[in-house]
């Protein structure tokens, strides 16, 4: 009965550090460079 | 594309009053936009009426307005405007504003709405041919996206000689509102444009890498019930696909099945808007990109006075429609320019980058914090 717990007990850690690291890893990771942007300026919005 | 003549005129002096509905974060930064002075340092309305359901919030409001704005409290909405008011902008949480749209149609007024909610957008665009009757122009979602994602769309257009594809993605809510409108449009079902007819998909479906101006940088854009597509199509003949998506996480993704139990919060952080063109240009395949980068109470509430204050000079077409179809892209956009609202186009990784300034005018500052279920 103790070793049951012992493993279910384990099988919940498991899947609360799968979840955690999941949510940590799993986002697009974006390229390194940014910018690009140049803000409108007159002659743009003429 | 070419813009219509109306598209130069500036945003000039209205005379007449102009009514904000809705006393949020949205409604009372829209009131102290309309009391901006306008190029050449005029007050352009000729009196603000702000009128909230809260009798606790008018009398906040009206000591932090003072005379510069009529305060009323409404709890019923039986509220009458009077004659001397010709523009009403609708700034209540998103599927509160169908009836009152209606209503002050019929009272023979212009209507500016703030909604993004996809089920009152379609409502309202069947409200076209009773604004058309009544010769009068009825705005609808006028604040971010749609919106100012709208006047980015309509503008970048004019680059280009067919417009393919369009694709919206926004970053970012306003208040709680607003907020509780992004959680139900990610839960929701999104309608997109594809190949001449609607499909629908399931919400936090489709994720997508989106570039939004720094300091936001790159996000996973998720589909979501959004009205942006719907105000679009119409005005763009031809066009295959356009699509919207919300900027989102994986955590918003795994608890959205559950209620909200932390409050979120007055007024959200730094928010962005990028819309996506493909079409052609002399027989060469062209993508343009467009970006707005503010908070987005701030920008919202800045396209939908300048929205006003055009409608309410008159010289607008009669009907419902969307802002790339108003025909006034241009000036509205410069007048945002002018108030801190500026766009940005993305040239590439080696064009120098977007300076980020987050224009808050003083009179947005000292703002009397919201409080309450009106707040966008």
């Amino acid at each position: 009965m103790r070793g049951l717990r012992r493993a279910v007990l384990a099988v919940g850690l498991a899947l609360l550090v799968s979840v955690v690291v999941r949510f940590r890893d799993d986002a697009t990771a974006p390229p390194p460079a940014a910018g690009g942007w140049r803000e409108l300026q007159g002659p743009d919005l003429r | 594309m070419t813009l219509p003549a109306s598209d130069e005129a500036p945003i000039g002096p209205v005379g007449s009053r102009i009514a904000v509905i809705g006393g949020g974060i949205l409604g009372v930064r829209i009131a102290r936009e309309l009391l901006t002075p306008i190029a050449g340092g005029a007050i352009a309305t000729g009196g603000v009426v702000l009128v909230t359901r809260r009798p606790d919030r008018a009398k906040v409001l009206s000591g932090s307005f003072g005379s510069s704005v009529a305060v009323f409290s409404d709890e019923h909405g039986t509220t009458e405007l009077g004659a001397e008011v010709s523009t009403v902008v609708l700034a209540g949480a998103a599927g509160t504003q169908l009836d009152a749209a209606r209503d002050n149609l019929r009272a023979g007024r212009h209507v500016v709405a703030t909604s993004d909610d996809p089920d009152e957008v379609e409502a309202m665009l069947a409200l076209g041919p009773d604004a058309r009757a009544s010769n009068r122009t009825f705005v609808i979602g006028a604040a971010m996206a749609p919106g100012l994602s709208c006047l980015l769309v309509s503008h970048a257009a004019d680059l280009l000689d067919r417009v393919d594809e369009i694709h919206v993605a926004r970053h970012g809510a306003a208040g709680p509102a607003c907020a509780r409108q992004r959680l139900r449009a990610l839960r929701g079902t999104a309608t997109d444009w594809r190949d001449g007819e609607w499909v629908e998909r399931a919400g936090f479906s489709g994720r997508e890498l989106c570039w939004f101006p720094d300091p936001i940088g790159a996000r996973d854009c998720y589909r979501a019930a959004l009205a942006d597509p719907m105000l679009l199509v119409p005005e763009f003949e031809g066009v295959e696909r356009v699509t919207a998506r919300i900027a989102a996480n994986r955590r918003d993704r795994a608890l959205a099945p559950f209620p909200v139990l932390l409050p979120p919060p007055v007024e959200g952080g730094l928010g962005a808007v990028r819309v996506e063109l493909r079409g052609e240009v002399g027989g060469e395949r062209r993508t343009v990109v467009y970006g707005v980068l503010d908070r987005p109470a701030v920008a919202a509430s800045a396209t939908a006075a300048v929205t006003a204050l055009r409608v309410a000079a008159g010289g607008c077409a009669p009907g419902a429609t969307g802002l790339a179809g108003l025909g006034a892209t241009r000036p509205i956009l410069v007048e945002l320019a002018r108030r801190g609202v500026r766009a940005a186009v993305f040239e590439g990784a080696h064009a120098s980058p977007l300076e980020v300034q987050v224009p808050v005018p003083e009179a947005t500052v000292s703002t009397v914090t919201p409080e309450g279920e009106e707040n966008r």
